[in-house]
């Protein structure tokens, strides 16, 4: 059975971007959510494989996001996205327990390498 | 899971262990105040039971947990009586015995009647249920870890972050460097160097780490713990070799190749210039290939020595002697096939000094030391020492030397007439020294190796036997000689001097044939006369290789010098191997085949087994 992906972002277009590069590798994307607390809740509904995880967002941030999901499934994998020169706020969600980040602009290759690994 | 592919690591670790727990016990009765030496005595026995019940050695286990139940006791107690360590001490005894088992793949032996008698009146330990939850973690291994990024890649940080998470999720992380909160505080690193306990082995770190195409650079090798090898010796021949070394190897087996390219273009060319450069190359190369592959035959004399604090305990304790031991230069590394035969000379030396050296209390050192490209291992005791006079009569007295020769004989001289078989100072045959085994035997062992024994000593200044030994047998550094058109290879350990002499100089001495050096007559013995080749041409200069066997300098007369160097030498194949006083054979560079000289073997051979020079 195919991995199922849960992708946060605020960006319609980085959400799309992702989406077509899991779906062109056979991974089932079975939910987007555009802000953190709207991820928690389609986490605990969903329980996805992983989720793609955006650091930078309005109101909820991807790292608190990712402490709520960890305290409900410790064992979650968050893989976190991240802009260039953001390096501190990805070590933070390292430390808190995210599986390994990705850094934008997305090269589908390295996306997908990082990906695979965390899965397995 | 199966078990038995950790029986090897287990064995080894286990007689590494009761190594410790014997020299420990050792130091605890000299000193019996001296509670850190208990704890760590505690902790030997604590480890082997958790790894004989993880394996599911339950004789083995049990009795380790009984020592370490009455140890835990003492080491509550503070202390530790003598002869609780003679209990202590039989327990390992027995635990080694039940090595042997487990390595013969025997049942273990039983440790009934060793377990009915408590090793002290306060502590009976209560037999354990298998598995014990200790035992059942898995073997433990460390592994230094070097990995670097490479240089394009974003966010190198965080990077090294996720792969010390990775490299935590295989075990416990010893040591970092750099440290995790320097990384989380934002540093610019891009190399990660980490020391991980783990259970499991470096290839499936490596593997592991395969999928981060990050990685540049990866290096995981297993440190070399101090005696971990020793205690394989002890059963096995395999070796831990740190990977670093093997990449060496491939290194320059790499400028080996490229090196044979430079020389194959070269000749074609026939530019003779650059043949000439890459044949300089070539010999730098075989030097350092050389150089590396010693390093894997080369083990601590610790390996040796180990042995010997319980050894002299032990001695001293039958004799009634107050002895110290010390133990010197106990890293300094030897090819691990001297060592090997080391051993019994080794203890038949101490046993010696105990015996006949130490009269009522004294000190014994065991050193070892480089000198250039050899290895001295001393044995010296500063008990009551030799006297050349009283070594000259018994010698007289039981017909291994004339009274001529006796009267002629330097004082240093003497001291090597212990080395004679059948030569034995001490008035009656003690247990510790027995019979039989005598000075001889160490002295044909250390010959064998190429190496040489040198005896010093004065009356009530004790005795210094030393040996002077080759690093490694398989190279070594050789004169050649020539007899009857033919080469033969001499170990220069064996060499004391070459020397062109007159005719002239040469004398009778009743049916021998002398010569006088520095005013001492020596034997002269002819090469092609033991070789059965037929006699030379009276020549006015004589070539003498001046050697020494069986304690006597002898002048072994050749037809010529041939010059040193360094050869490989190869056992010979059956049946040549039992040729006596051939040392091996080497090819030389033209492709004939060289023997090498046993002198001490060859020497025997002349007089027919009996060992009179």
């Amino acid at each position: 059975m195919a991995h199922r992906i849960l992708i946060v972002d605020d960006a319609l277009f980085m959400r799309n971007m992702l989406r077509d590069i899991f779906v062109g590798a056979g991974y089932d994307v079975i939910g987007e959510a555009e802000n953190g607390q709207e991820a928690v809740r389609q986490y605990q509904q969903l329980r996805p494989d992983l989720v793609t995880m955006d650091i930078v967002m309005p109101e909820y941030s991807g790292i608190e996001a990712l402490q709520d999901i960890l305290a409900f499934a410790p064992q979650a994998r968050v893989l976190m996205c991240s802009a260039l020169g953001q390096e501190t706020m990805v070590m933070e969600a390292l430390e808190k327990g995210a599986c390994d980040f990705v850094i934008k602009p997305f090269q589908p290759q390295q996306v997908l390498e990082v990906v695979a690994r965390v899965l397995n | 899971m199966d078990m038995t592919k950790y029986k090897a690591m287990f064995l080894s670790e286990s007689r590494e262990h009761l190594q410790k727990m014997a020299t420990l016990l050792v130091e605890i009765e000299a000193n019996p105040q001296n509670s850190a030496s208990l704890d760590a005595l505690f902790r030997e026995a604590h480890s082997i039971k958790g790894m004989a019940a993880s394996m599911g050695y339950q004789q083995t286990a049990n009795l380790a947990h009984q020592l370490e139940d009455s140890l835990d006791h003492f080491r509550q107690l503070g202390q530790i009586d003598s002869a609780t360590i003679d209990r202590l001490l039989a327990g390992t005894d027995l635990l080694a015995r039940l090595l042997e088992d487990i390595h013969a793949d025997r049942t273990e032996r039983s440790t009934a009647a060793f377990l009915a008698v408590p090793i002290a009146a306060a502590t009976q330990a209560a037999p354990i249920a298998a598995p014990i939850s200790a035992a059942t973690l898995p073997q433990t291994s460390e592994q230094q870890i070097r990995l670097s990024l490479h240089e394009s890649i974003a966010a190198p940080g965080a990077r090294l972050l996720v792969l010390l998470k990775q490299l935590e999720s295989l075990g416990q992380i010893l040591a970092c460097q750099p440290e995790k909160n320097r990384i989380l505080s934002g540093g610019n690193y891009r190399k990660l160097d980490v020391r991980l306990k783990t259970s499991v082995t470096g290839a499936e770190i490596k593997e592991r780490l395969k999928v981060y195409s990050e990685i540049s650079q990866l290096d995981i090798q297993e440190p070399k713990p101090p005696t971990a090898l020793g205690a394989a010796m002890a059963g096995s021949t395999t070796v831990r070799i740190p990977t670093e070394l093997l990449d060496r190897f491939i290194h320059l087996t790499g400028e080996l190749m490229t090196n044979r390219y430079m020389l194959h273009s070269a000749a074609q060319q026939k530019n003779w210039l650059s043949l000439n450069e890459g044949l300089g190359q070539l010999a730098r190369l075989v030097k350092n290939l050389h150089h590396q592959v010693l390093k894997v035959r080369m083990m601590p004399v610790e390996t040796v020595t180990a042995r010997l604090p319980r050894l002299v305990r032990d001695l001293a304790r039958t004799s009634n002697k107050e002895i110290h031991l010390e133990l010197e230069g106990s890293g300094i590394e030897l090819d691990r096939a001297i060592l090997e035969e080391l051993t019994d000379p080794l203890v038949h030396m101490v046993r010696n000094a105990v015996d006949h050296g130490i009269e009522h209390r004294g000190t014994i050192v065991v050193r070892a030391w480089r000198q250039r490209d050899q290895v001295m291992l001393q044995v010296a005791d500063n008990g009551r020492g030799m006297d050349p006079q009283a070594l000259r009569r018994q010698a007289v007295n039981k017909g291994l030397i004339t009274p001529a020769q006796a009267q002629i004989m330097r004082d240093y001289e003497s001291f090597q007439l212990v080395c004679l078989p059948g030569f034995s100072t001490a008035p009656q045959v003690t247990a510790t020294s027995g019979r039989g085994v005598g000075m001889d035997v160490v002295k044909a062992a250390v010959e064998k190796l190429g190496g040489v024994l040198h005896i010093e000593s004065a009356p009530q200044q004790g005795t210094r036997m030393t040996l002077k030994l080759p690093l490694s047998v398989a190279i070594l550094k050789a004169l050649l000689v020539r007899v009857d058109e033919k080469l033969v290879a001499i170990p220069l350990t064996r060499v004391l001097q070459t020397l062109e002499i007159d005719s002239a100089q040469i004398q009778m001495s009743g049916k021998h044939r002398v010569f006088s050096h520095h005013e001492e007559l020596l034997p002269l013995v002819s090469l092609r006369k033991i070789l059965d080749l037929p006699n030379p041409q009276a020549a006015l200069q004589i070539s003498v290789v001046l050697t020494e066997a069986f304690g006597r300098k002898v002048g072994l007369v050749v037809d010529g010098f041939a010059g040193q160097r360094e050869v490989f030498v190869q056992s010979l194949p059956a049946p040549l191997d039992h040729l006596k006083g051939l040392g091996g054979g080497t090819i030389l560079g033209d492709g004939s085949i060289v023997f090498l000289l046993d002198i001490q073997g060859i020497l025997e051979r002349r007089r027919g087994g009996e060992p009179k020079v």
